[in-house]
């Protein structure tokens, strides 16, 4: 079998198993458990294609999973729209406020734009907390909004079981994988990679690189908040301090980092890998010994950036074509190398 | 009348005070041009060291400062010299290495859970300090003792770094790698002592401040969270690497902090900070006393 | 029709003259040189053609068209490529991924980018290297990607910032072969450089900056011979009169 086909065929088999889980896996806590990781690298490759791909530090995205939420939300608890097209408005108007956060932003050195994301998203999460209401829009201020679990349906964007959850959310990672990999061997991800490492040779180039930039973040933040509509309609209660918290921007940040950001597997890998340890942690330590998922956390982060500071993917994939090698017979030809990473 | 002019006072103290803990973080960014990102959980640490020191020897909280002022100059100068050092080694060409914020954030999360491990979530405070509760009266007005202390200490101490920056040998080592740390050390100066040496200063600074917050100030693993974003602001404000402009940048923090609540919800004061944090941001980058730096 | 026209070109930095009213044109298919002690205003005036600084006073002229204040990406959309002094290659990816960003100016597909930029590494004998990562390569090797990728970016007239910088003599001349190479194939060419060998073997015509100021103009061995030009080089004592 050439290389090409082995590779091709794990990923086949990769996806008959996520597929295939649901029906194997009956217990509704480890689906819960599962659906939630799949929503971790969901957002954390979200986030990779402005913190990888654009090389910068964004440390304020989980606004935009509060904008995503709070407007599918108040959309179909007070007007009955349907939160999939909630879900959409919700995108597009995450969109237009990460192009606003990034047209000043962008221009700043690494320290500063992360500390002016994070003023950012910590600006909207404290103005939402201190409104009730935003006209004929009730937002409710810090005890949030929750969706009572009447009509269930397909239009209501609300399940039964947790089995539906499980299948929509893995389409959306699929699907959010597939569009990195896309735009990392198009135009745009040659830009974007270009303008992140040599801002003034891209632009002698002809790279506009601000523009790559706001176009990786309009996506990024777009995308974001379809997960926000997910989060609303999985837990059925939003407030601000579980989708617009400073700790779930950075975790998804970090988790990113240490998969390796960047990298296409990196962010997923890095979900994969944490994900475990802060669940396991929390729950069999988490009355005993509580905080400790965090220690490992920091820890983990601190020695990765130390030994691996492009992220664990890189030794993880090195194995993994090493491995391909081994059993093909055959090395890697003739591709464009995307990433020495 | 007097009560606003309470406020401006009560806020020019706690913010001097503030401005003392963003003090240590403006010398260590001032010199490494990293944004330490565990400083909050510096402020905390100092604080527990100071609690414990008072405690167990009954002293005067001020005189805790014999201990924790060395005890946190180390914690420093080892946390660079141990975590931080291999990090600025890697990335010797790029000029702000933006992995030391994900290390020190690391160090952050540890730093504030091990110690809720260790130490439990409670609020602590140190009742029977000579300094609680105390007020000074000024017709009806009522002027916080130990906010006053802090003052006097904020000022001090800002003097003594400033003379020690200007006047000492190693001062001026210091203010050279900040300028350029290669013409520094082709003139025979040790970058990365100086950055050990610059890092222990700023949380020895840090420990000072923490003295001042004892008296008055609640105990707990995530006290530093407040002052960590506050003290970037602080030091944004008034310009990375300026002692002065963090003093005043602090003080303009406590007098929002006190006097728009007479106006507007607390949090709303805190959304201003927020904004006027932002607008300074964009529009005067290097704060009100800042270099401009070529980046 | 001249493809670059500068007329009169101030460049101030607060209260420094770095350029002052420099006039100069290009014909196209020359090679213009130009060289002027350190600090004589030669990278700024090519960082107002290039569009890194907006100048001061005067105009810039490309192909008739006024180029004042246009971005950098735009020019090079226009035609007009430049190289760096200090070598900025993208470190982290392969040589041919780093001609390719310069290909995707004139398509949108990767296909047809990676075949350009393969194209551009045969002309400069350097295909060998493809898949090199260019943080490993050569001084000279990497001074040669910088050509490969404003030349991937098919440039009427490119612009070579010392490009011979740190190369040694036999690389001097390999590059004075590949520049040669270029204009035959039609492309414009703006060189500064301070190694006389590769200068006076280049240029069709040379400029000489002294403050910012142009002293002399004309072909190589004229300038090499004029008055002005040595005094600024070597000074009054050396002016055989």
């Amino acid at each position: 079998m050439t290389r090409k086909n082995i590779n091709t065929s794990a990923f086949i088999l990769l996806g008959f198993v996520a597929f295939g889980l649901p029906l194997v896996l009956r217990s509704p806590t480890y689906l819960h458990i599962i659906i939630l990781l799949y929503l971790y690298a969901y957002l954390t490759t979200s986030w990779n294609l402005v913190g990888g791909f654009a090389g910068v530090l964004p440390l304020g995205h989980s606004a935009f999973i509060g904008i995503g939420a709070y407007a599918s939300t108040i959309l179909s608890l007070q007007y009955g729209i349907s939160p999939w097209i909630g879900m959409i408005v919700g995108g597009i108007l995450a969109a237009i406020a990460g192009i606003l956060i990034g047209l000043p932003t962008f221009k700043m050195r690494g320290a500063y734009f992360a500390l002016a994301t994070i003023a950012f998203g910590e600006g909207i999460r404290v103005m939402v907390e201190n409104i009730d209401n935003l006209g004929p829009l009730k937002i409710n201020g810090p005890r949030g909004l929750q969706i009572p679990p009447t009509h269930i349906g397909f239009g209501n964007y609300m399940f039964a079981g947790k089995e539906p959850y499980y299948y929509i959310i893995l389409v959306m990672l699929i699907g959010v994988l597939a569009l990195t990999y896309f735009i990392s061997r198009s135009k745009l991800g040659y830009y974007l990679n270009a303008g992140g490492e040599e801002p003034e040779a891209a632009m002698s180039l002809g790279v506009n690189v601000a523009r790559a930039k706001l176009i990786a973040m309009a996506m990024s933040s777009f995308l974001t908040a379809l997960a926000g509509t997910f989060y609303a309609q999985f837990t059925l209660y939003i407030h601000p301090k579980s989708v617009m918290s400073l700790d779930f921007s950075f975790e998804i940040a970090f988790i990113a980092l240490i998969g390796g950001r960047g990298s296409i597997a990196g962010p997923v890998l890095g979900a994969l890998l944490l994900r475990p340890v802060s669940d396991f942690s929390r729950i069999y330590f988490g009355s005993t010994l509580p905080g400790l998922h965090l220690v490992i956390f920091g820890t983990v982060l601190i020695l990765v950036m130390i030994f691996q500071p492009r992220g664990l993917q890189e030794p993880l994939s090195k194995f993994y074509n090493t491995l391909l090698d081994r059993i093909s017979g055959q090395t890697r030809q003739g591709e464009v190398k995307h990433e020495y990473s | 009348m007097n009560f606003i002019l309470e406020g401006t006072i009560n806020g020019i103290l706690m913010g001097s005070i503030y401005g003392l803990t963003a003090l240590g973080l403006t010398v260590i960014f001032g010199v490494l041009k990293v944004i330490n990102f565990a400083h909050g959980s510096l402020i905390m640490v100092s604080m527990y060291v100071a609690y414990w020191a008072i405690i167990f020897t009954g002293v005067h909280p001020y005189i805790a400062l014999i201990i924790v002022v060395p005890v946190m100059y180390f914690f420093g100068y080892y946390l660079q010299d141990i975590i931080i050092k291999p990090i600025f080694k890697a990335e010797k060409d790029v000029r702000e290495p933006i992995t030391v914020i994900i290390v020190t954030t690391g160090v952050w999360y540890i730093l504030d859970n091990l110690t809720l491990l260790i130490f439990g979530p409670q609020y602590r405070s140190i009742q029977n300090n000579p300094m609680r509760g105390k007020m000074l009266e000024f017709g009806d007005m009522l002027i916080s003792v130990p906010k006053l202390w802090g003052f006097v200490t904020a000022v001090i101490t800002a003097f003594a770094i400033y003379w020690f920056l200007q006047k000492t040998r190693t001062g001026r080592a210091i203010r050279a790698t900040s300028l350029d740390r290669e013409a520094a050390s082709l003139m025979g100066i040790n970058q990365f002592k100086i950055y050990n040496i610059a890092f222990g200063i700023g949380t020895a600074v840090v420990g000072i401040s923490a003295v001042t917050l004892v008296p008055f100030y609640n105990i707990f693993p995530s006290v530093g969270v407040l002052f960590d974003i506050k003290g970037f602001i602080i030091v944004v404000l008034g310009g990375l690497g300026s002692i002065g402009g963090a003093i005043l940048g602090g003080i303009i923090i406590g007098l929002i902090e006190s006097i728009a609540p007479m106006f507007m919800t607390a949090t709303w004061a805190e959304a201003i900070v927020y904004a006027l944090f932002l607008v300074v941001l964009f529009v005067k980058p290097s704060g009100l006393f800042g270099v401009k730096y070529d980046w | 029709m001249n493809i670059l026209e500068i007329k009169n070109l101030v460049k101030d930095f607060g209260g420094l003259r770095a350029v002052d009213t420099l006039s100069l044109f290009i014909e196209e298919g020359e090679i213009l040189g130009m060289i002027g002690p350190n600090g004589a205003g030669k990278s700024t005036a090519f960082n107002c053609i290039a569009g890194v600084y907006a100048p001061t006073k005067g105009d810039v002229y490309f192909a008739g068209k006024k180029i004042n204040g246009v971005k950098p990406w735009n020019l090079c959309k226009k035609g007009l490529a430049r190289t760096f002094q200090i070598v900025k290659p993208f470190r982290t990816k392969s040589v041919l991924y780093n001609v390719m960003v310069g290909s995707f100016v004139t398509t949108d597909k990767t296909a047809v980018a990676e075949e350009k930029a393969m194209n551009v590494l045969k002309i400069l004998s350097f295909e060998n290297k493809k898949d090199e990562r260019a943080g490993n390569l050569t001084i000279a090797e990497l001074k040669r990607l910088e050509i490969a990728r404003a030349l991937a970016t098919e440039p009427k007239l490119l612009l070579f910032d010392e490009v011979m910088a740190g190369l040694r003599p036999a690389e001097v001349d390999e590059m004075v072969q590949i520049i040669k190479k270029l204009r035959d194939q039609g492309i414009t060419i703006f060189v500064i450089e301070h190694i006389m060998r590769a200068i006076m073997a280049l240029s069709d015509r040379i400029v000489v900056i002294h403050f910012g100021k142009k002293i002399a103009e004309g072909p190589p061995q004229e300038v090499a011979s004029d008055e002005n030009v040595i005094k600024a080089y070597l000074g009054d004592e050396y002016v055989v009169s």
